[in-house]
C-alpha cells in the first residue's frame, strides 16, 4: 500500500480520540437520592447488556469515522501486481530487454541478478501463445538478439545461460537494438519488456525511445512495458572504493607504502564502522575503520612496509554490502629495492668534506634512501668482486688499468649500473684510450668556466637544456628544478661530439652547449657520464638540494628500479598497454578468474591486452606458461557504475510514459485507490451513528 | 376561591394551616356543588327533639306527615375512618415544593378536618418498617388536634413494608371501618398491595391515595446520575437518558398492576401528583363518593 499524502497519516491518531475520551473525560455523574430506585435498578438490568453492546458499536463506529478521514485524506492506494502483461489488440512481437549490469550483482537478501532472471521468466509466463518472444540480455556491450519467434525455449535458455556483467547496463542501447529486432518480425504489434532496477547510469534520459517502422513506413513507438525488481527502493545502498593509490613512500624509510584510498557511501542512511583491510604480498599489513555519512566520501592514508622489494600486489578491502564486487581493489606497487652501490674514491682525504666521495656518501646513506654505498678508494675498489653490486661510482679515479675496465664491463653487461664523475684524477687521454668501450662519449679536455670567487676568466656554467621528460629528471619541477639549475660549475670536462651508434643520449647539458649528463646502454646495463664532480672541487652541486634526490634517483636509475616504476592499471571493459622486457616474451594474460584475456602485439613490443573481462590481478605468461614476472597488473571497476542511485517513478513516468510505469494490467503494479471505500466506510458509519443515537 | 398550589402550599408551615387552606378550598367547592350539605351519606330520618338543628328539618317529610323529622346522615350513624399515612424514606422525595410526605398528611389533614367536623370518629396509623404507630379513633373536637399534631410530626425514614402494615390495619380496625390509606406502595414485593387490598374483604371501605411525585412518573433526567436509595444502601449509577424509555414501560406496567389490582378488589383509588392542587384532588374524590352514595 502507497500513499499520496503520508503525512496526513498522522490525523489517524485522531483514533483515539474516542478512547482517550472514555478513559479520560468520565463526567461525574450527579448524586440524586431518588424513591423508585427499584424501578431504576430493574431498567437497567433489563438494558445492561443492549446499552454495553450500543456502546461498544458506537465507539467502534466513532473510531471509524475519526480514522477513515485522515487514512482516506492521505490517498492510499493498494498494490496490486499486475496480472498479465499490457496487451496489445491481438498478438505482439515482444523484446524482453533483461539488465544484466553491475547493480543486478546487488545482494539484499536474494541477488537481483536472480530476481530479474525470475520476473523475466514471469513476464514470459504471461505472454500469449501467439505472441512471438525474444530475450536481450543487456549488458554494457550488446549482442543483437535473434528475431522474435514462438520457441519459449530458446528465450528461456537465453535467460539461463545469462551472467551478471562488471559494468552498467546501457538500456538506451539496448532499446534501440530491441527496436531493430522487433523489426524483423512481421507481427503488427510491437512489444519491448524491460525488466531492470533502473539505476540512474543505466539509462541517459536525454536519449529519445527508439522508434520503428511501422505500417505504411511511419516510425512508431513500441510498447514499452517495465518490469522493476527494486520498486519502492530510492536507492541501493553501497558503499565503494572509489579511488586508490599506492606509492613508495622512501621518506618513510625502506620498502614503505603510501596507500591511500577514498570511499564513498551512496545511501541514504550513514554507514558506520566500516572496516578496511590493506593487504600487501598476500598477507594484511593494515586496517583501519570508516564513518560515512549518508551519500558522504572517506580518505585514507594509510603508510606500510612491505617485506620484499620490486612489484608487489596488494588489495584494500572494506566491509562487504550489498555490492561486495566494489568493496576489493586491487594494486600492484613497485616497492624500491634495496640498492648496493659501490663508490670508489678516487681523491679521498683525512678531512672529511674535502673528500671526493664526502657528499655522495651522505647522500646515498639517508635514511630514506634505498641504496647501501659501499666506499673503497681507487686501489681497493676496482679489485672489489662486483657481483654483490647494483651500482659502480667512479668518482675521480684514474684510468683502470684493461683487466679493472673488462670486469666493469662484464658488469654493466649483466645489468649493473656505472655512474662515472670527473675530476683532477682523470685524464682524458688514458681514460678514453681505457674506458673507451664504456665511456658514452670520449673525453676531450677540462673546461675551466669560472673561479669560485666569480672573478676568474668567465661566468660559471650552469645547467641549461635538461631532459625533464627523462625519469631521472622528472620528479623535478618547481622549486625542485629551480635548485637544480641554480647550481654552478667552475670546470667540467668537455667530450667528443657526435652520437654513438649504441645509442648514448645527452639527458642534459650546461648553459654553452657542452654535455653534463650522457647515457648509454651496454649489454643489459647503463652507464652515466657526468662531466663534472659529485664535491664542490669544480663546483657547487655537492650541495645544492637538488643533489641528494638527483645522485639517488640516478643510482636507481642505473640499477633498473626506475623503469620497475612504471605501474599498470586498467578498468573492466577497456583494453591497456603492457611494455614489458622485450626479453620477457609475454605471450598470454589471465584474468583473476582464469579467462584467458585476448593480447595483440605492437610494433614497439608494447602489448595490447583486453577488453579487460573482470576486476582483480593479470598475470601475464610466457610461452611455456610461465609466469613472467613484474609484469602482473590491476584492473578495477568504474567508480561511477558504483552509484546505484535509482531513477524516481516520476522520471521514468516522464521518460516512458505513465501507462509504461502504472502498466493497465501490467508490468508496475497496478494502484487500486482506496481513499474513495474510507470516505464511503466513514460516512456510513456517521449514518449508523446518528441511527444509534436516535434509538434509545 | 381558587385552588391552592403546590407551591404555595408548600410556603404554608405545618400540616394544620395546610390542611385547613385545602379544607376552605374543598369547602368552597362543595358550596358551589348542587350536592351541599350531602358530605357524608345520608343514613335516616328521626323525630324533631330540642337540641337538634334545625337545617337538618326534612320539610317534605313535615308535608307528608305533618310531623317534624330530622335527617341523620352517616356521621351520625358513628363513621370511624382511619388514616394510614405511609412515612417510609421513599415518600420524603421531592423534585417540587412538596414531597409526597407532605402531600400525603396535608391531604389526611384536610379529610380529618371534614370527618371531625362533621363528628365522624378518625384515627391515624403510621406506617413505616419499624411498625405502626397509632392513633385510635375518636370524634371529640379536640381530637382533631391531636391527629393533626401527629400528622405534624411525621418525619419519613426506613423502609416500606406494606405487608406488616395490611396485617396490623387486620388486627386494628373493626370491619366495616373506612379506611384511608395515603402511601406511594413502593414495596418490593409482589403480594404487598394484595394483603393490604385485602382489608377489602373483610367489609372495611378502603380507599387509596397513591401519592407519586412528577418526576417518578416522567423520569426527567438526562445526564448520568448516581441514583441513591432513600430507604437503604442501594445506589446506582446510570445514564439516565439511555434507561428513560425502559424505566416508563416498567413505571407503566407498575400503575397498571396497581389501577387493576385496585378495581378487582373494589378499592377506591386516586392517583395524586405531588404537584397538582390537593382540593381539586379531594374534590375528585368526594364527587366520586357521592356519586357512589347515591
Amino acid at each position: 500500500m502507497t500513499f499520496g499524502q503520508p503525512w496526513l497519516l498522522l490525523g489517524a491518531l485522531a483514533g483515539l480520540i474516542p478512547l482517550a475520551v472514555h478513559l479520560f473525560d468520565r463526567r461525574k455523574p450527579r448524586p440524586h437520592p431518588f424513591a423508585a430506585i427499584a424501578f431504576v435498578l430493574r431498567s437497567q438490568r433489563r438494558t445492561a447488556s443492549r446499552l454495553k453492546l450500543k456502546r461498544f458499536v458506537l465507539y467502534t463506529l466513532r473510531t471509524l469515522i475519526l480514522l477513515s478521514i485522515p487514512l482516506a485524506l492521505a490517498r492510499p492506494e493498494l498494490r496490486r501486481p499486475g496480472a498479465a502483461v499490457s496487451r496489445a489488440a491481438g498478438p505482439a512481437a515482444t523484446v524482453v530487454v533483461v539488465d544484466r549490469g553491475l547493480a543486478m550483482r546487488f545482494v539484499d537478501g536474494q541477488s537481483l541478478f536472480e530476481k530479474v532472471r525470475s520476473e523475466a521468466r514471469s513476464a514470459i509466463a504471461t505472454l500469449g501463445p501467439e505472441d512471438p518472444i525474444t530475450v536481450l540480455p543487456c549488458g554494457p556491450e550488446v549482442t543483437p538478439p535473434s528475431a522474435p519467434g514462438l520457441d519459449r525455449r530458446e528465450a528461456r535458455e537465453t535467460l539461463d545461460r545469462m551472467v551478471p556483467a562488471w559494468s552498467t547496463a546501457d538500456l538506451g542501447r539496448c532499446f534501440g537494438v530491441a527496436a531493430r529486432a522487433l523489426e524483423e518480425s512481421p507481427t503488427a504489434g510491437k512489444r519491448i519488456i524491460v525488466v531492470s532496477a533502473f539505476t540512474a547510469g543505466s539509462l541517459r534520459l536525454e536519449t529519445p525511445l527508439p522508434t520503428l517502422r511501422g505500417p505504411g513506413d511511419k516510425r512508431v513507438r513500441p510498447e514499452m512495458v517495465l518490469r522493476d525488481v527494486a520498486k519502492g527502493r530510492k536507492v541501493l545502498p553501497n558503499h565503494f572504493l572509489a579511488d586508490l593509490k599506492a606509492e613508495p613512500a622512501p621518506q618513510s624509510g625502506v620498502r614503505a607504502v603510501q596507500v591511500g584510498f577514498t570511499v564513498r557511501n551512496v545511501s541514504d542512511a550513514p554507514a558506520r564502522e566500516i572496516q578496511a583491510t590493506v593487504e600487501l604480498g598476500g598477507r594484511v599489513v593494515g586496517k583501519t575503520f570508516l564513518a560515512l555519512t549518508p551519500g558522504g566520501t572517506a580518505q585514507k592514508t594509510l603508510t606500510v612496509r612491505s617485506e620484499v622489494g620490486g612489484p608487489v600486489a596488494g588489495a584494500v578491502t572494506l566491509s562487504p554490502d550489498g555490492l561486495a564486487e566494489d568493496d576489493r581493489r586491487d594494486f600492484v606497487v613497485q616497492v624500491p629495492r634495496e640498492l648496493r652501490a659501490l663508490v670508489v674514491d678516487g681523491s679521498p682525504s683525512p678531512v672529511r668534506y674535502r673528500d671526493e666521495v664526502f657528499f655522495l656518501e651522505a647522500a646515498l646513506s639517508a635514511p630514506s634512501s634505498p641504496i647501501r654505498p659501499v666506499v673503497k678508494d681507487a686501489s681497493a675498489g676496482l679489485r672489489e668482486p662486483l657481483e654483490g653490486y647494483d651500482v659502480v661510482v667512479l668518482a675521480n679515479v684514474p684510468a683502470p688499468v684493461p683487466e679493472e675496465v673488462a670486469r666493469l664491463k662484464a658488469f654493466v653487461e649483466r645489468g649493473g649500473g656505472l655512474l662515472l664523475s670527473m675530476g683532477d684524477k682523470v685524464e682524458p687521454e688514458p681514460w678514453t684510450a681505457r674506458m673507451g668501450e664504456l665511456l658514452p662519449r670520449p673525453l676531450r679536455l677540462v673546461r675551466a668556466a669560472g673561479s669560485e670567487a666569480g672573478a676568474g676568466d668567465g661566468r660559471a656554467a650552469k645547467f641549461g637544456d635538461v631532459h625533464w621528460s627523462d625519469p631521472l629528471f622528472a620528479p623535478f619541477s618547481g622549486r625542485g628544478r629551480e635548485g637544480l639549475m641554480g647550481a654552478r660549475f667552475q670546470r667540467y670536462m668537455l667530450v667528443e661530439g657526435g652520437a654513438r651508434s649504441d645509442g648514448s643520449d645527452v639527458l642534459a647539458a650546461f648553459d654553452d652547449g657542452a654535455p653534463a649528463f650522457i647515457t648509454a646502454r651496454h649489454g643489459h646495463g647503463r652507464v652515466l657520464l657526468f662531466t663534472s664532480t659529485l664535491d664542490r672541487d669544480w663546483g657547487d652541486f655537492a650541495i645544492r638540494t637538488s643533489y641528494l634526490p638527483l645522485v639517488q634517483r640516478a643510482a636507481a636509475w642505473l640499477a633498473g628500479a626506475l623503469d620497475e616504476r612504471e605501474t599498470l592499471e586498467g578498468r573492466v571493459g577497456q583494453t591497456v598497454a603492457l611494455h614489458p622486457d622485450p626479453q620477457a616474451q609475454v605471450t598470454s594474460v589471465k584474468s583473476p578468474s582464469g579467462l584467458a584475456v585476448p593480447v595483440r602485439g605492437e610494433a614497439d613490443h608494447a602489448l595490447q591486452i583486453g577488453p579487460l573481462p573482470e576486476p582483480g590481478l593479470y598475470r601475464t605468461y610466457d610461452a611455456t606458461g610461465q609466469l613472467v614476472p613484474g609484469s602482473q597488473f590491476a584492473v578495477t571497476l568504474d567508480p561511477a557504475d558504483s552509484d546505484l542511485t535509482r531513477l524516481d517513478e516520476t522520471q521514468l513516468q516522464a521518460y516512458f510514459g505513465e501507462e509504461a510505469v502504472r502498466g493497465p494490467g501490467g508490468t508496475a503494479d497496478r494502484r487500486v485507490p482506496i481513499w474513495t471505500w474510507l470516505v464511503v466506510t466513514a460516512a456510513m458509519a456517521f449514518f449508523a451513528e446518528g441511527l444509534l443515537l436516535r434509538k434509545p | 376561591m381558587t385552588s391552592l398550589d403546590a407551591a404555595t402550599l408548600a410556603k404554608l408551615a405545618g400540616v394544620k394551616l395546610r390542611a385547613r387552606a385545602v379544607m376552605e378550598g374543598v369547602l368552597s367547592g362543595l358550596h358551589k356543588s348542587p350536592h351541599q350539605g350531602q358530605s357524608v351519606e345520608f343514613s335516616e330520618h328521626k323525630e324533631y327533639a330540642p337540641g337538634d338543628e334545625l337545617r337538618h328539618l326534612d320539610w317534605k317529610a313535615f308535608g307528608k306527615f305533618d310531623r317534624y323529622y330530622v335527617k341523620r346522615y352517616e356521621h351520625e350513624t358513628n363513621l370511624k375512618a382511619t388514616l394510614v399515612v405511609d412515612a417510609s424514606g421513599s415518600m420524603g422525595y421531592r423534585s417540587g415544593p412538596l414531597s409526597k410526605l407532605e402531600v400525603a398528611t396535608t391531604l389526611a389533614g384536610t379529610l380529618a378536618y371534614l370527618l371531625v367536623r362533621q363528628q365522624d370518629a378518625v384515627g391515624l396509623s403510621v406506617v413505616t418498617r419499624a411498625g405502626s404507630a397509632d392513633v385510635p379513633p375518636r370524634s371529640a373536637a379536640g381530637h382533631l388536634h391531636t391527629l393533626l399534631d401527629s400528622l405534624d410530626t411525621l418525619q419519613p425514614g426506613g423502609g416500606t413494608d406494606l405487608f406488616a402494615a395490611a396485617d396490623h390495619l387486620a388486627e386494628r380496625v373493626r370491619r366495616g371501618q373506612l379506611v384511608v390509606v395515603f402511601s406511594d406502595l413502593f414495596d418490593d414485593r409482589e403480594e404487598a398491595l394484595g394483603r393490604l387490598l385485602a382489608l377489602r374483604a373483610r367489609r372495611n371501605d378502603l380507599v387509596l391515595f397513591h401519592v407519586l411525585d412528577p418526576a417518578e412518573l416522567e423520569f426527567p433526567f438526562d445526564d448520568p446520575t448516581l441514583f441513591l436509595s432513600l430507604e437503604d444502601e442501594r445506589r446506582i449509577e446510570v445514564n439516565a437518558r439511555e434507561i428513560r424509555e425502559s424505566y416508563l414501560e416498567e413505571f407503566r406496567a407498575f400503575l397498571d398492576r396497581t389501577r387493576a389490582a385496585c378495581t378487582e378488589a373494589d378499592v377506591d383509588y386516586t392517583l395524586v401528583r405531588t404537584d397538582e392542587p390537593l382540593d381539586g384532588v379531594l374534590l375528585r374524590f368526594l364527587g366520586r363518593r357521592q356519586r357512589r352514595a347515591a
